[in-house]
């Protein structure tokens, strides 16, 4: 199993941790990632491709086109990169006349776009490439008495005729995701309410801070030891997010949250330090604990 | 409150008709659980929802909430009635950007894709950070390529004027 590695600035820029302890834990399950050269961001879904269309279904065409001169699937690991990338390679692949547009844009560089390669999200790729199966083979550490809070995120799922994940109002890939490692999904009322990452960027602090709140209320309501994540966004939102929110707010718990191949990583038997914990802004030491319980 | 749109705001016929259709139900948007998440911002309630405020101005491109639109389409997903507000939003967003109405920080953001490829600034911490982890260096490659995209579509000249403006 090999694939281009998408790689997405927000997470190799600002979360690199998550990027070491994600190449780590594909390349144990057979997940091959080839650095490809000359990606640029994919564009960022709600700011880019939303604003200048054209300009930004060119740019993701370049960099699935690069892709396409390896041969080779897209991986990502974030929902945003997962969301454009997935919506341009659809439109184009779907409308002739679109792909002409966006190839003559592309005339200037030495790329074309042709409609031959898929993009993957690393989820998926767990579920039908990888399979359940061969992940349960690899957990030599099940997480037992882990209680574990799935925000599967908003830009994986919608609309799903072109994301093909999961149903959005009622996601239920992350949780057998959550089940393979030995831990028990949390059931919780607000599981696909956004994370609230545009509020928090472009909004008011107060509207961020009651839906972080709000959120994070309905994990702890339902006995979640931590939130696992599949989008370095989310994961932003829920670790830094929830600090200065809960500061704010006057929180009197916290809810750590966790990039879910960092939970697998753990599972494998990895070490709290392996995975770059201490890096994370939000800690629980009952969340730790817990963990060097199931660690032994 | 009359939903009114002003027509010449978007060629996209579709789109118009689309916010004509709104029955202003809420559906979109008072769901907690499975609405649009803008709807928690203090400034919206019930009575007065997130997408009203988004279809209901003179001009919608001039209302600063549309950049609160995280392009979910859960109000997609919601409305009975298939007025997808998602549609609308985008392509007032698309006017407002056109017009150099932007958010600030989605300007400096979009800007920042064009001149070195990357939305977030490469800063001397993520590089050091990287070093420690053993991942390879990040670099701006792409950059030359984004920059004749970006000039071949327009985006350059629609950038160096609103820079202009804010001069
Ligand atoms: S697409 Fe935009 S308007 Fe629609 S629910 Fe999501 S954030 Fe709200
Ligand atoms: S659900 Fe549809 S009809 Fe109802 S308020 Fe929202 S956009 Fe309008």
């Amino acid at each position: 199993m090999k694939y281009s590695f998408f790689k997405g600035c927000f997470l190799s820029v600002r979360l690199p941790h998550l990027e070491r302890v994600s190449v780590n834990v594909l390349g144990e399950l057979g997940v091959e990632l080839k650095e490809t050269r000359g990606f640029s961001c994919c564009p960022e879904p709600v700011g880019f491709l939303s604003t200048d269309k054209l300009t930004g279904m060119a740019i993701a065409a370049r960099n699935i086109s690069l892709a396409e001169e390896e041969g080779l699937d897209i991986l990502t690991l974030c929902n945003g990169c997962t969301y454009s990338l997935r919506h341009v390679n659809h439109a184009l692949k779907a409308d002739e006349e679109a792909r002409e547009k966006v190839n003559e844009v592309l005339s200037e560089t030495d790329h074309q776009f042709r409609g031959t390669v898929d993009v993957k999200h690393f989820a998926s790729v767990l579920m039908n490439d990888v399979g359940l199966d061969r992940v349960a083979r690899k957990i030599e550490k099940p997480l037992k008495g882990l209680t574990v809070a799935g925000h599967t995120g908003c830009h994986i799922v919608s609309p799903p005729e072109i994301m093909a994940f999961d149903d959005p109002f009622d996601p239920q890939v992350l949780d057998k995701m959550v089940n393979v490692l030995g831990s028990e999904p949390a059931d919780f009322d607000l599981k696909t309410l956004c994370c609230g990452w545009t509020l928090t960027n472009y909004g008011d602090k107060d509207g961020a801070d009651k839906l972080l709140g709000a959120k994070l209320e309905s994990m702890h309501r339902a006995g979640s030891d931590c939130v696992s994540v599949i989008c370095p966004q989310c994961f932003y939102q829920f670790d830094m997010g929830q600090l200065l929110a809960s500061r704010r707010l006057g929180l009197d718990f916290s809810v750590p949250v966790l990039f879910y191949l960092q939970l697998l990583g753990l599972a494998m038997g990895y070490s709290l330090e392996d995975i770059g914990l201490k890096r994370h802004r939000t800690k629980s030491s009952g969340f730790e604990e817990k963990i060097l319980e199931a660690l032994g | 409150m009359v939903i009114r749109v002003n027509y010449d705001a978007d060629d996209n016929l579709s789109v118009v008709e689309a916010s004509e259709i709104c029955l202003k139900c809420g559906v979109c948007c008072v769901v907690k659980e499975h609405s649009c998440h803008a709807q928690l911002d203090s400034q919206f309630s019930p009575k007065c929802t997130y997408v009203y405020d988004c279809l209901g101005m003179d001009l919608p491109s001039e209302n600063p909430n549309i950049w609160l639109c995280v392009s979910c389409h859960k109000c997609e997903e919601m409305c009975p009635y298939e007025v997808s507000p998602i549609r609308f939003i985008e392509s007032m967003k698309a006017k407002a950007f056109e017009d150099g109405l932007a958010h600030p920080v989605i300007f400096g953001e979009v800007a920042n894709i064009v001149s070195t490829g990357f939305a977030f600034p490469l800063t001397v911490s993520s590089s050091r950070q990287r070093q420690q982890l053993g991942l390879e260096p990040l670099n701006e490659s792409a950059a030359e390529d984004l920059m004749k995209i970006a000039e071949k579509t327009g985006l350059s000249g629609k950038i160096d004027k609103y820079r202009g403006e804010e001069l």
